[in-house]
């Protein structure tokens, strides 16, 4: 919400901060925007008034020129304002007035609208003093005024001389606001006009004891009235009887109050919205049109502030059908612009006049509604129940959003292209990220469909440099492309994300090598801790994704390795975004609930998690069932274990009594693992291939043909591991008979295995048989007695060290005992003898050098 | 049978003697409950330092339905001796050996175990409990099921040294304590001398012990050398025990082994745990250091201010110094790792010398 606000609606800064302070000074700041605003009108008037568009660089530089002039202005009654008491605030009404007469006398329109301003500025205040009256002074000039411009309109009528062009603006300008200001006054003016001195007079007398009269006001002060009465800011506004009366030409006045209103409480945003609705109608121009639209999607995603609930489905449609509306009319438009941080139109009575050519900047950001919209339709969609019918329904206006998406990022693209705009890359990434992160978890042939409806929805001449429409049949070449862009010209975290898309993709559209390439030259692993959440569950997905990749392409320890991490944490739902888990001693707090459900991902973007434990038990499997009969039980390499899920699962599965028919995934693993490791290969691979859920699979046939491949080579492998012992030779063709595998392929693994070491024997070609050499394989007690005595002298070691840390490596008494008893272990059972010291000083120098560093850092 | 006005308290005891019945009773109970292990009460009679052991009953394991796995029953089973239900059932059993003019005194219980592995905290803590509760003069008697499947009896006689029994009551034992004491592992067990003891009525039965005459017909000795050899005739008290030649080795030092890699195991948690409360105490220490210097600086600036100075021992108050962990563990694993030294110590040479036997028949040509 907060990016969005900050993104979208530049529309004023002040405007903004209004609504936060009720500090004085404040007051002035919305008159400086109103100021500017004046200028700026002035400006574009300037430029009709000329009929010369070419003098925009001059134009603009003098209109920076008196803006800040104006600034400076302001800053200096900043100062004054603040610090004035009751009777310096009259002494500068009393300048004010002055300067307005003096101008007057010369015809200078441009400062008496400056001075009119102060004068509006200065009001607040000076009836704040004066008991909520306006000061009887202000009455006289503004009515004097209001009769002076009378005249020299009517003059100007006459006179076919024209006006100085800043003349003409101020002119124009203090005669809307005096229009507007003087009927807030109007009484007391009458008073004044049918007698002006008794009215003065009264005021001379009065002077001390204020008068009771209405305030006058400027727009500025109706603002400030509905900040005032809190919140009942649009309730104001229809019981002044304006909710009936929408001419095309309040529309921006209108939008200015919503716009104040927003983010406000108690305010009625479905009225707002129907007016703004009405708004629109009526709407003649486009740029009163984007306005309008600018102003009204923004209020439908604030009707579903806050995080527990979603947009309504209805609601969504009409952002999505005005945001689609208003990148039309911006398409059709060209000079007219929707950019971030640009300059607001201040002037609700005044449209700012087009030049063709000219590019007129709004500010708004585009990018921003897109991200919003795609923001709500995931959130909505996190809320729906996946299996409903519901949730397909909402899930096709995701077509809709990604040809928004698309079109934005033409538009976007067509602002970065204009050299004059100056447009950030960084909005162009935004929306090409998010196209990115639409796609990269499709199928092909989906975002092929995808792809070519968008396309027919736009016009026939839209065309996009990033994903020319021509390629858009190419689903690999655009994610390739979007990507491409995405690395040259981003950097950070939409970088990686990015990657970590295509790397999705890659492994999703079985290029597994490529995928791994990427996966691992992007370093992302060590660095990705340092990432957001979000990135670290694309992260995650992406790491299961390779890992299925890898399954998919046959590769099972390259498969197990990649799913070990996500599968053997017992944590797949929380990593993968997939669901919450429940522990059962977590003590989450329930910001940190309502966090991670924001982070969930919608379902139609999960990834199968029974398939993926059933891929990562088959492969565990795989692995860990010969190693099993490898280790036997030999005690050295028993700690070595590859899945402990697998392990843990396979001891519970053994430590039960009736095991009958499998039932669930697991089961069927279980069994075949079973199956495996007693030699009945083709059982495994009939539980294997009877696990329903590979048909989830694309090209299950191939899967299973795999598998069963796989479990037959490791069924032989198994079987070699297993009954070695008991064979002196065994020939070739029997084992392959044995596994149906073809006599080369059993040489083969053979052959692998004997150079890995695993098994102590040798190939006779000639016969074709197997010869295990005996004796090889030290016995049970052996081994046994190995490890026991590297035990040993560890802890002799260990002792030594604690010793040496001890005695500070200095004395003597000690090591010479613990020397001999060491130099004894071959010879003399708990020989003490010194004699032997020589011997072992050596050995024993290098070791003391270590215990003496490490004493070092201890002390 | 014994004269009780020759028993004296204060003399120590100085061995065991058990009657032929009890360890007829104690194997049975064993070997039916193993794995699991078995443990009864002992009753006899204390006799000028020798302990008469006369009978023994065992303790009836609570049959609890094992749902935690074998581990809780062996637990529980090992724990029987102390358990309250068992305590009121002894009493009971020996009111009633009273009644049938049986020696009614409890002189300590035995228990089954497997390879020597009993050296634990809860063999401990029954014979502590013995010792103090009941009666000083108690012994735990440990039969060790395996190795007695191996040949020869293996029957010990166990109690606590007064030493231990002190620090146990303490139940300090930190290094500190450990020092002073001079506690070592050595010294937590005594063994006592066994002796099995016949009565001479037994004896004699034994040697008497009729053959029933042989049911079916008997064929007519061929010649006289089948005469001679006719097992009717002369029937030995006891067969040669062919268990003793038993040749196999390797089951008994492989087990061997694994309960040793199981000690060094325990013996590497120890250290841990122990090097874990050195470190952390270490970084108290600093911490306490530092503080105190701080209060010195502190008061040294208080006392040039004339103020008076704040107290300095607050840091008793103010940090909290890890407890250190009982020795007790490692004491015991020591204790266990001789045991262990000590059964393959014994068992060598006997096994040396049977293969040397067998080696010397096998081989042609060297038969001497």
């Amino acid at each position: 919400m907060s990016r969005f606000f900050h993104g979208s609606d530049s529309s004023s800064e002040s405007s903004s901060e209004e609504e936060e302070l009720y500090s004085e000074s404040e007051e002035e700041k919305s008159a400086e925007s109103e100021e500017e605003e004046s200028e700026e009108e002035d400006d574009s008037e300037d430029d009709s008034s000329d009929e010369d568009g070419a003098a925009t660089g001059v134009n603009r530089f003098l209109k920076k020129d008196t803006e800040s002039d104006a600034e400076e202005s302001d800053e200096e009654d900043k100062v004054t304002v603040v610090k004035s008491a009751k009777d310096k605030r009259f002494e500068e009404l009393e300048g004010t007035i002055r300067l307005i007469e003096n101008a007057e006398k010369i015809n200078d329109w441009a400062v008496i609208s400056t001075e009119y301003d102060k004068l509006n500025r200065l009001l607040p205040n000076l009836i704040k003093q004066n008991d909520g009256r306006p000061p009887k002074l202000y009455i006289k000039a503004i009515a004097d005024l209001e009769a002076f411009m009378q005249e020299t309109v009517e003059k100007q009528k006459v006179t076919p001389k024209k006006m100085n062009a800043v003349n003409t603006r101020g002119l124009n300008a203090v005669r809307q606001r005096i229009r507007k200001n003087n009927k807030d006054h109007s009484k007391e003016i009458d008073k004044y006009r049918e007698d002006k001195d008794a009215f003065m007079q009264e005021d001379v007398i009065e002077e001390a004891v204020p008068v009771a009269k209405k305030p006058k006001r400027t727009p500025g002060d109706i603002e400030q009235e509905i900040i005032g009465a809190d919140d009942s800011g649009f309730t104001m506004v229809g019981a002044g009887g304006r909710a009936v009366k929408y001419t095309p030409e309040e529309i921006f006045k209108n939008l200015r109050t919503i716009v104040e209103s927003r983010g406000r409480k108690n305010t009625d945003r479905l009225e707002q919205i129907k007016v703004m609705e009405k708004l629109l109608e009526i709407s003649v121009t486009d740029y009163q049109r984007i306005r309008v639209l600018l102003t009204v999607i923004p209020t439908r995603f604030d009707l579903t502030s806050g995080t527990g609930n979603q947009m309504s489905q209805e609601q969504w449609k009409v952002a999505e059908h005005e945001l689609t509306q208003l990148l039309q009319l911006l398409e059709q438009s060209p000079d007219l612009v929707v950019v971030e941080g640009a300059e607001e139109w201040e002037n609700d009575e005044k449209q700012p006049t087009l030049t063709p050519g000219e590019i007129f900047k709004i500010p708004g950001s585009i990018v921003s509604f897109v991200e919003r919209l795609d923001d709500e339709l995931t959130r909505s969609l996190q809320h729906i129940d996946p299996h409903t019918a519901e949730y397909v329904d909402r899930l096709r206006d995701e077509a809709d959003l990604y040809s928004c998406i698309v079109r934005a990022l033409l538009y976007v693209e067509s602002l970065k292209s204009n050299p004059k705009l100056e447009a950030s890359q960084d909005s162009v990434n935004r929306v090409v990220m998010r196209r990115l992160e639409h796609i990269y978890f499709k199928p092909s042939q989906v975002v092929a469909i995808l792809e070519e409806n968008t396309w027919k929805r736009m016009s026939e001449n839209a065309d996009s440099k990033i994903t020319p429409r021509a390629e858009s049949t190419n689903t690999e070449g655009l994610v390739q492309t979007l990507c491409t862009y995405l690395f040259q010209n981003s950097e950070g975290i939409i970088r990686a994300r990015a990657m970590l898309c295509q790397v999705y993709f890659l492994a999703l559209h079985e290029q597994y090598y490529q995928a791994r390439d990427m996966m691992l030259m992007s370093h992302l692993q060590e660095t990705i801790s340092n990432f957001d959440v979000n990135t670290q569950i694309l992260f995650n997905r992406t790491l299961v994704q390779v890992g299925l990749c890898a399954f998919r392409a046959g590769l099972v320890y390259e498969a197990q390795t990649s799913l070990q991490e996500i599968c053997g944490s017992n944590r797949q739902k929380e990593l993968l975004a997939q669901g919450l888990q429940m522990q059962r001693y977590s003590q989450i707090s329930p910001e940190q609930e309502r966090l991670e459900r924001q982070r969930q991902l919608p379902f139609h973007m999960h990834i199968n998690l029974e398939l993926l434990e059933c891929v990562y038990l088959t492969c565990s499997m795989l692995l860990e069932i010969p190693l099993l009969a490898q280790v036997g039980s030999s005690p050295d390499i028993r700690k070595r274990i590859i899945s402990k899920t697998y392990r843990r699962l396979l001891e519970y599965h053994e430590r039960q009594i009736f095991t009958g028919p499998p039932e669930n995934t697991r089961d069927h693993v279980m069994q075949a693992s079973r199956a495996l490791a007693a030699g009945e290969w083709k059982k495994a691979a009939d539980y294997i291939n009877s696990i329903k859920i590979w048909e989830l699979m694309a090209q299950s046939a191939t899967i299973k043909d795999m598998l069963s491949e796989q479990i037959q080579e490791e069924g032989l492998r198994t079987y070699l591991f297993t009954y070695a012992p008991y064979y002196d030779t065994l020939s070739v063709a029997t084992l392959a008979s044995m596994f149906e595998l073809p006599t080369r392929k059993v040489a083969a693994v053979v052959s692998k295995m004997i150079s890995h070491e695993e098994l102590a024997a040798a190939l006779d070609q000639v016969n074709d048989a197997i010869i295990f050499r005996k004796g090889v394989e030290l016995s049970r007690l052996q081994s046994l007695a190995l490890t026991l005595s590297d035990k040993a002298s560890g802890l002799i070691e260990s002792n030594e060290k604690t010793l040496e840390q001890r005695t500070q490596g200095t004395a003597n008494a000690f090591e010479r005992q613990t020397q001999g008893g060491r130099g004894g272990r071959g010879g003399q059972r708990g020989g003490r003898g010194g004699q032997q010291r020589g011997g072992s000083q050596g050995r024993r120098n290098n070791f003391t050098g270590g215990a003496l560093g490490r004493v070092g850092v201890q002390t | 049978m014994a004269d009780p006005t020759t028993y004296t308290a204060s003399s120590p005891l100085k061995g065991v003697q058990v009657e032929a019945l009890v360890v007829m009773k104690i194997t049975k109970h064993s070997s039916q409950t193993f794995p699991t292990i078995a443990t009864g009460a002992l009753v006899g009679m204390d006799v000028n330092g020798i302990l008469e052991v006369t009978n023994c009953f065992p303790f009836p394991t609570v049959d609890v339905p094992s749902q935690d796995g074998h581990q809780d029953t062996s637990n529980l089973a090992a724990a029987a001796p102390r358990a309250k239900a068992n305590v009121a059932y002894q009493a009971e059993m020996i009111k009633h050996m009273r009644d049938v003019n049986v020696d009614a005194n409890n002189v300590g219980w035995y228990m089954s175990t497997n390879m020597g592995n009993f050296v634990n905290l809860n063999t401990i803590e029954n014979q502590f409990f013995y010792q103090r509760d009941i009666n000083e003069r108690t012994v735990a008697l440990v039969y060790d099921v395996n190795r007695s499947s191996q040949g020869s009896l293996s029957l010990h006689a166990f109690r606590l040294s007064p030493q231990f029994m002190s620090s146990y009551r303490e139940n300090k034992f930190t290094t500190e304590s450990l020092q002073k004491s001079g506690l070592r592992y050595q010294d937590i067990l005594v063994e006592l001398p066994l002796t099995i003891h016949n009565s001479h009525l037994l004896t004699s039965l034994l040697h008497q012990l009729p053959t029933p005459p042989p049911s079916e017909e008997l064929k007519f000795p061929a010649d006289l050398a089948d005469l001679k050899s006719d097992r009717l005739t002369k029937q030995p008290p006891f067969d040669p025990n062919y268990d003793a030649l038993d040749l196999s080795i390797d089951p008994f030092l492989e087990k061997t082994c694994d309960l040793l890699l199981e000690s060094i195991e325990a013996h590497h948690t120890e250290l841990n745990n122990h090097q874990y409360y050195q470190r952390s105490l270490g970084r108290e220490q600093a911490k306490i250091t530092a503080w105190q210097q701080k209060r010195k600086a502190e008061n040294a600036a208080r006392v040039a201010a004339k103020q008076t100075p704040l107290p300095e021992d607050e840091w008793q108050r103010l940090f909290k110094l890890p407890t250190e962990p009982s020795r007790l563990e490692s004491l015991l694993n020591s204790r266990q790792v001789e045991q262990y030294a000590r059964q393959v110590d014994g068992f060598t040479p006997a096994v040396s010398g049977k293969m040397f036997a067998v080696k010397s028949n096998l081989l042609p040509g060297e038969g001497a």
